[in-house]
Order: C-alpha cells, then structure tokens, then sequence
C-alpha cells in the first residue's frame, strides 16, 4: 500500500484557462452545462463539442488528461447506449436482429446522443479541476458564499476550514504512509485477506493518525491564537483572488452566448 | 472567537483531511466510481466525539472537498450535489448517538458501545445510501429509456455504501475506545 501523496487532478501551466479567476471559470463551466441540458439535437452538440474543442486548445492540457475522466465513466456509456438501442423481440424492422434481441437504429441515435451529453459534460467538468488548483477551487466558492454572511452564514470559518484541510491533505497522506511502513516493518499485512480482515489491518495506523489529528487540532489552535486569530470576521488573504475586466468579460459573454446555443439548438 | 471553537473548527478541518487520505486508500473499487474504502471512519469518529451538529458540518464540508479534489464526472447537474456535499453531510446524522456514547465509553461498558457505534454507523450510512440512491434515479431516470426499474438498478448500484460502513464498523469497535482512552471524549485534554 502506497498513500498517494499528489492527490487531486490539477494539472499546472500558465494558459488563458488557468489564468481565469475561478468564480468566472466556475459560471462558465455552469453555463457549459446548461447548454448541454438544453440542447434538443446533434447541431446544439456540435456547438458544445466546438466550445469544449477550444477551450482544451487553449488551456494547454493534453487531450489524454481531459480525457482520462472518460474512461470512468465508460461503463455508464455502454449502459446508456445498450439500454437505448437494444431491443426485446420488437414487432417492427430494426438495424440487426440476433434471436430476440434487437438493435434499434432510432433507439442507437438516441443513445448516442445522450453518450455524447456525458462525454462533453466530463471534458467540461475535467478541464475546471485540471486548470484550477483544489484551494484557487475554495477561495472561489468562499467568494461566492461571502453574500451568505447576510443571513449569519459563518463563510470565513468555513473557508478556512476548507483551506486547512486541503493543505493537510498531503501532510496526513506522508504521515499515513510512515506509519504503514513502519507497521510493515513489524511484519503487518495489508493486502490478505477479506474486506473486513484488511480494514482491521489498519487498525495500528488509524489509532496513531487519530491521536494525532486531535493533538495536532489542539497545537494548530494554540499557534492560531498566537496570531490573533479571531473567526472569519474582517480576515484577509495573503492572496486575494480578484476578479478583472478581462475575466468579468470572459464570463459574461461566454455564458450568454453559450445558454442562447443551447436554447436555439 | 474563543479557543474551544477554534479548536473545534480545526478538528473537523484534520477529519476532513484524514477523510480525504483514507478515501484514497481503496480496499476495492467498483467499476462505475465509488469504492469501498474507510473515507467515512473519520467522520463517524468526529460525529461520536463532537455530536450532531460538528458531525454535520464535517460531512457537507467532506463531500466539497472530495468534489474539489477528485470528482467523478458528473452525468446530471443535481448529480454532483446529492453525490457529494448532501451524501456525506447525512453520514454527520452518526452524531446524534454521541450524548449517551461517551458515558459508555468512560464507564466501558463494551456490549453498550457496540450497539451504540453500530447504530450510529448504521444510521449515517443509511442517510448516505439514500442520497446515492437517488442520486441514481436521477442518473438512470435521466440516461436509461422509459420503463426500466431504475430504482433497483440504483438500490443495486450503490451496495458499495452498506458494505464500507460495515468496515468501517471493524475498525470503529476497535479504535474509537482506542481513541477515547487516550484522549478523553470531551477532545478537551490538554498535550
């Protein structure tokens, strides 16, 4: 056993698409998806496969990582185009015939379009996390939770929590991985056995990653009072994320354009 | 801000990092996303220590972090939503056996925290399956042709969420006494 200590699917570079401030990109994506919805036939998904064509040209990401999410979601494709295409003893012609079961060409075409609707709503998806790192990713759903304070909506506290954990994300999956080590050391087995014998394996790693989550709390809340920290009113960034003319831009006319494609095509 | 509270916001930060850590490690993965792993164990230990509403938060919180990080493609705009934040938000549901858990716990009385552990587990788990399942009507009402029981393909499909809560229970029954002996339950032990 390895914890992987890279996690997530964020692929670094300096594109236009990486550039774009997340709140925009996000509307964007949104937008993307509410063209695929609304699309009625294959001319509205020619449009969308055009828009996602472009936008992974110019985010500088290899086709194969945008597409790798694909390969997920392969078994739901061939679910989908079966379920449509596929006929029991049906009375009228059809494509091919094999005792009773049918291929309906109606049924293939419509199978086909909704296999394209999930193929296209992954690459849009995939190319939001592949561009975007996971805490860019929070401190624009923090932005866009920030009018919730209205309502007493804690968006600070929650902010930060969402950055500690994404940062001690890899810091636990390094500390996972000692202790796995120095419990194989000991002669500990991970890989034998049922379900239920592998997962009380790992027992003699989870008691001292759990005691050290909760120390670890308590030293974090020390060393955060130190520094005068006071809840999420009137906390600021080392790095504020704005949103530019540019990106204001980007966001509007890009999601005008493509909801008005979805509801004409 | 006091320092409990911000001891407390902290801790579900670390769960949720720890979460995130033990859902890479997979002990089996099913074909169409979604693995058997013990992801949820540290938010059920959280919603046994901290109660309800901490349980809760560590949940929702979970389910964006794990959106954020590595989502599985969504196939249907409310996908994303019951999938992850709603999912793990009702895993938090464990928490409301937290109050009659810790005198349990202190007094050790073994058979009690069993059934205790077990229903907590049982009941997070529950809210999760119910999240899944119809997050895959959804899917399947969407993608499969009229008809078809899309209801026994979801109930079938998300299996996955009973069979991780029961390895989650394997190892809960062990570690969480493990953990309230050596860090009271109160969490307010001083290192």
């Amino acid at each position: 056993m390895k914890a992987p200590v890279p996690f997530g699917q964020f692929y670094p570079g300096d594109s236009p698409v990486h550039r774009l401030e997340p709140r925009a990109k996000m509307g964007l994506v949104a937008a993307f998806m509410a063209m695929l919805f609304t699309v009625d036939g294959f001319a509205g998904l020619a449009a969308a496969t055009a828009v996602a064509a472009v936008a992974v040209a110019v985010s500088s990401v290899p086709p194969r990582l945008v597409l790798r999410g694909i390969r997920a979601v392969s078994i739901i494709l061939v679910f989908t185009l079966l379920a449509h295409g596929l006929r029991w003893n049906p009375a009228t012609v059809t494509l091919l015939r094999v005792g009773p079961v049918a291929l309906d060409a109606q049924g293939v075409v419509t199978g086909l379009f909704f296999v394209v609707r999930i193929v296209l709503l992954v690459v849009g998806t995939s190319l939001l996390t592949l561009t975007t790192s996971p805490v860019r990713l929070a401190d624009g759903l923090e932005r866009l939770m920030r009018p919730l304070e209205v309502l007493r909506f804690p968006a600070g506290e929650v902010a930060m929590m969402l950055t500690v954990a994404l940062r001690f994300i890899p810091t636990t999956a390094e500390e996972a991985e000692k202790i796995v080590v120095a419990q194989v050391a000991r002669g500990a087995r991970f890989d034998t056995g049922g379900l239920l014998k592998r997962a009380r394996a790992y027992v003699p790693v989870l008691v001292p990653l759990f005691v050290s989550l909760f120390r670890r709390a308590d030293e974090l809340a020390t060393a955060m009072e130190a520094r005068c920290y006071r809840g999420g009113a009137g906390r600021t960034r080392f790095t504020e994320s704005r949103m530019t003319r540019a990106d204001r831009a980007a966001l509007l006319v890009g999601a005008a354009v493509m909801i008005l494609v979805g509801v004409v095509l | 801000m006091n320092r409990r509270r911000t001891r407390l916001l902290l801790e579900i930060a670390l769960t949720i990092a720890l979460a995130a850590v033990l859902g890479m490690i997979t002990l089996w993965r099913m074909p169409q996303g979604g693995s058997i792993s013990l992801g949820m164990l540290p938010l059920f230990v959280l919603a046994f220590r901290r109660g309800l509403g901490p349980g809760l938060v560590a949940g929702g919180l979970y389910g964006l972090v794990d959106l954020l990080v590595d989502p599985y493609p969504p196939v249907h705009w409310i996908q994303p939503v019951l999938d992850y934040p709603v999912a793990y938000l009702l895993v938090g549901l464990s928490g409301v056996v937290a109050a009659a858990l810790t005198p349990a716990l202190q007094a050790r009385m073994s058979r009690r925290v069993a059934l205790l552990l077990a229903a907590g587990i049982t009941l997070g788990a529950s809210g999760r399956y119910l999240a899944h399942f119809i997050s895959g009507m959804v899917f399947f009402g969407e993608f499969a042709p009229a008809g078809q029981p899309v209801w026994l393909y979801s109930a079938l499909y998300n299996l996955y969420v009973p069979i991780s809560a029961a390895a989650c229970f394997a190892v809960a029954i062990v570690v969480v006494p493990a953990i309230a002996g050596v860090l009271p339950v109160s969490g307010e032990e001083s290192s």
